[in-house]
């Protein structure tokens, strides 16, 4: 019994159940069951095979399998399915076994994923994830782009490189990101600092679309994206998985490669990424300067000391290139005032090019945590968990005498956190987790710019304490938690007036946030869920405190140091099911008000400087309100053929100026058709998919509120295939994807290249993944 | 103990404040007739964007007169003042200055023509030749383009549309011809 245990902390897919019995040499059975992941149905004539033994079986019409007359020994079991994402298991076959095994079938449907991993709880918030087989089929996308598809994510950019993820209309310090639980930490206050993280080192990345997680430290006012790095498999055997892919725009190349192994209670698993991309296309013409590079590398370690105890260790270390278009460099209004009027940008060049020049950024964030739990019962665990990021962002711009190798912008981050967290089983069933989180976080410019710095120095200290019970019973699971937040933070800044000299601030903030919520299934097929949330989020040191020209915009901003905390109350409504299993709805109705929230607001101030006049914008307060919905539906009209269709709206309101919000998602409608074939030729597992996204024109906007007239409504139009090969010891994924199939030429509104330049033109992917 | 340690001061070290050398501060545009005492039009904003409001001198020109313009940049926030003239000159290909005038009438205008050249035979702007017609009064706006393409049409005549490039300076002035 104890030599599966393992395989049952480490994998929740599979869970593995030796039957103990008089075993001869070579007398065993392997029987089982084959379930989809999501929704628990069992999958008939899923297709297994024993790869030591060539051996074939098929689940039968309710999903079981059985296969016998096995021997002792190892074997790799491989589970496939049309449309799911293939497992391969390993099993160290000593007596009758059996098992059952979840198949991720439908990285489309919203699922009830285990929030964390390891804990094993689900949610009432709503959650919707991208699985492996997506990452790997998406690898030339970034970790933003690659939620696209989930409906009430979007993404804003500067150009093609730089994406941050929006979610419900929430961006930056507002939306938290969980790096392997952790909280990224780096310079989220700008619209063009995309997050640090190389998503081909993760195994599933969740979007939860809620009303606030008690459970993290972090600044979020609802949502949270999870990124999580896949466990190590119980697998003695080396085993590893190569991704390499190829994108038409940009030239671009990019490399994975994996490598695992889990022997006598311990589990190591490396990962490393290079990723190169040229000067990117419009339908027209090339953008120059808007290529770049990424080098990472991760680096997972677990050992099991005993039944109880376990310890992993992970580090992880993202450094990237990235340039920013040329054409997008402005000096003043003036400039950007003619930029706006042009059909092609300044700087553009016929020729296609990898240089990367300034304007640029060059950003290297490393990460170590280090984690243990200890499990004193089923019913009771500790965890303890220390984790330290080094972040360094230094930003070049096009300056004179040779300044441009000098950074603009040069800042570094270290991020020291500790956390202990404590689940039991208090009478009648409720579970409850509680814990607290210490944080120091030091940010300081690097003097070597030459530059009065846009934020100041600081050091800040958060202290957090949290609760978080649920209880499931009957058809309803309940969930209410609390969290108490300390902040301390010290700021030294250089003064803007002359002589310059140091004024020293102090900042503290202590809140309360709650949330609640429950699920109730109704009947078998349907369930609706409902999540209140209170949350709040401190002024960050940039609202505060920044004073001068941001050049992107060409704006002289203005923090102001009175500013409060903003306070959110959000709610959320779901219902999702399906009818006779071959229609699946979700739909997914939020309302967010948020009081004192900060944003930029234009001033009627135009101030005279050497450089021109400019526009001035001041961090101010306002009561904010957003109301969206997402709406989703998955209709299978044959087991080969099915269309889904999504929609997201989202209206946002700046109710103490009677302003619609700017930096709001434009509306939206996805669809896809897909085609799947168990076998065509050689391959299996073959996908056909053609997609469309229509975007709205973001109407609401009055003309005052931007430079330009907000970019016309636009729809794209894309191609994927997939197939599968499996060969000897090895199992081949191959995809070609085609985005933007007509050339069109468009803007984003939540691009802010779009002030200087098309979006993208037509790209096409083609990518190969191989396990071994 | 959490509460004891969030008690202690946990201040940053004093930043260093950086060698801003590249700050522009002053513009002095000098314009010297062919008799008489020199004009200067002086942009001159010390504490950068924002705080202060800059202090502009105009000038007063004598009509129908010839001046030599010379123009020159500084970085008062250096003890003694830096000379950026000379990073402009020194990457001549890579700067121009354009001046643009705005008169009422086309005789009171003032005719502003490049006085140098840089290696590939282009202007640069920090020599000027400046003519004077009748009285009148208008406007005279100095900019200095960084990375300009000095080979699109027009632009070493003078004209700005098709320069592109980043706006260093940009700077107007009132000038009265007498």
């Amino acid at each position: 019994m104890w030599k599966f245990s393992r395989h049952i902390a480490v994998c929740a897919i599979i869970i593995v159940i030796p039957v103990l019995s008089s075993a001869q040499n070579c007398n065993s059975a392997i029987s089982g069951s084959v379930k989809d992941e999501s929704t628990g149905i069992s999958i008939p004539y899923a297709n297994i095979l024993v790869q030591e033994l060539q051996l074939q079986a098929a689940t039968d019409s309710l999903g079981f399998f059985n296969l016998e007359s096995i021997c002792i020994g190892e074997y790799h079991i491989v589970i496939s399915h049309i449309g799911c994402e293939t497992q391969e298991i390993y099993l160290n076959i000593s007596t009758d076994t059996s098992l059952t095994v979840l198949l991720d079938c439908n990285s489309l449907r919203l699922q009830e994923a285990a929030v964390t991993g390891q804990v094993g709880k689900a949610t009432t918030q709503e959650t919707e994830s991208v699985n492996s087989r997506s990452i790997a089929q998406n690898s030339n996308k970034n970790l933003a782009t690659m939620l696209e598809n989930i409906s009430g994510v979007s993404t804003i950019k500067t150009g093609s490189g730089i994406a941050k993820p929006v979610v419900h209309g929430l961006y930056g310090n507002r939306l938290t990101i969980l790096n392997n639980g952790i909280a990224q930490s780096g310079q989220q206050w700008a619209l063009d600092h995309s997050p640090e993280i190389d998503p081909l080192v993760a195994n599933r990345i969740t979007v939860i679309k809620g009303v606030g997680t008690v459970e993290y430290q972090g600044s979020s006012l609802g949502s949270v994206i999870m990124v999580e790095p896949n466990k190590i498999e119980n697998e003695p055997n080396l085993h590893g998985e190569g991704r390499y892919f190829f994108e038409s725009n940009g030239l671009a190349n990019g490399l994975n490669l994996g490598l695992h192994k889990y022997k006598k209670s311990f589990g190591w698993r490396a990962t490393g990424t290079v990723k190169k991309r040229g000067d990117n296309r419009t339908s027209k013409y090339f953008l120059r300067n808007s290529g770049g590079q990424e080098a990472n590398i991760a680096l997972q370690f677990e050992k099991v000391w005993n039944k109880m105890w376990n310890s992993e260790l992970y580090f992880s270390s993202f450094n990237a290139e990235l340039g920013v278009l040329r054409g997008s460099h402005i000096g003043n209004l003036t400039d950007l005032e003619e930029a706006l009027v042009r059909d092609i940008p300044f700087f553009t060049e016929d020729n296609f090019s990898y240089s990367i020049n300034a304007p640029s950024q060059k950003v290297n964030h490393h990460f170590i945590k280090f984690h243990t739990k200890y499990e004193i019962s089923e019913s009771q665990r500790f965890d303890i968990t220390y984790a330290c990021q080094y972040n360094l962002r230094k930003e070049f711009d096009v300056r004179r005498s040779g300044r441009s190798d000098i950074p603009a912008l040069s800042l570094k981050q270290v991020s020291n956190f500790i956390e202990g967290k404590y689940q039991n089983y208090l009478p009648r069933n409720w579970k409850l987790k509680s814990g607290f989180q210490v944080n120091r976080v030091s940010n300081i410019n690097l003097p070597e710019t030459g530059i009065l710095p846009l934020i100041p120095d600081y050091n800040s200290n958060e202290y957090g304490f949290f609760a978080l019970a649920s209880k499931g019973y009957q058809k309803t699971s309940i969930e209410i938690g609390g969290r108490y937040d300390i902040e301390n933070r010290n700021v030294a800044e250089i003064s803007n007036s002359i002589p310059r000299k140091i004024i020293r601030y102090q900042n503290q903030y202590s809140n309360l946030s709650v949330m609640g919520g429950f699920n109730y299934k109704l009947g078998e097929n349907w369930e609706t869920s409902y999540n209140i949330g209170y949350a709040a989020r401190y002024p960050e040191v940039n609202e505060l405190y920044s004073y001068g020209l941001h050049q992107g915009v060409s704006g002289i901003e203005e923090g102001d140091i009175s500013l409060r905390k903003e306070v959110s109350v959000k709610n959320t409504l779901s219902l999702k099911g399906n009818v006779k299993k071959r229609l699946f709805l979700e739909g997914l109705f939020y309302h967010q008000v948020i009081n004192d929230f900060i944003f930029l607001n234009p001033q009627d101030e135009i101030r005279l400087t050497i450089r021109g006049a400019f526009p001035v914008f001041k961090y101010e307060q306002t009561d904010a309100r957003l109301i969206g919905f997402d709406i989703a539906a998955t209709y299978e009209a044959t087991e080969r053929f099915n269309i889904t269709g999504k929609y997201s709206y989202l209206d946002g309101d700046d109710r103490g100026n009677q302003l619609p919000l700017v930096y709001m998602p434009s509306n939206n409608i996805y669809t896809e058709l897909n085609y799947k074939l168990p076998e065509l030729g050689c391959l299996s597992n073959v996908g056909f998919q053609i997609n469309s996204r229509f975007v709205f024109e973001q109407k609401e906007l009055l003309p005052s509120q931007d430079f330009v007239a907000v970019p016309e409504s636009y729809y794209l139009i894309g191609l994927k295939l997939s197939a599968e090969k499996e060969l000897p010891k090895l199992r081949l994924s191959l995809f070609v994807r085609a985005e933007n199939l007509l050339n069109e030429t468009y803007r984003e509104y939540l691009n802010r290249q779009r002030y200087f330049a098309d979006d993208l033109g037509f790209n096409l992917i083609v990518g190969v993944n191989i396990s071994f | 103990m959490l509460f004891i340690t969030s008690c202690e001061k946990d201040e940053p070290d004093d930043p260093i404040i950086p060698n801003e050398q590249e700050v522009i501060t002053t513009l002095n545009y000098t314009l010297t007739p062919e008799s008489g005492t020199p004009i200067i039009l002086s942009f001159r904003d010390l504490d950068g964007d924002g705080g202060n409001e800059p202090i502009i001198s105009d000038g007063t020109l004598a009509s129908g007169m010839s001046y030599i313009g010379s123009m020159e940049l500084l970085n008062e926030l250096e003890d003694p003042a830096e000379d950026i003239t000379l990073e402009v000159a020194e990457e001549e290909l890579e700067h121009q200055f354009f001046y643009e005038t705005s008169f009422p009438t086309e005789l009171s205008d003032v005719n502003i023509a490049y006085n140098d050249l840089d290696e590939e035979g282009n202007p640069i702007g920090l020599s000027t030749v400046l003519t004077t017609g009748e009285m009148g009064s208008g406007t005279i706006t100095v900019t200095l383009r960084h990375e300009p393409n000095k080979d699109a049409a027009g632009v070493s005549s003078g004209d700005i549309a098709n320069a592109g490039g980043e706006t260093d300076i940009e700077v107007t002035f009132n000038v009265e011809i007498q």
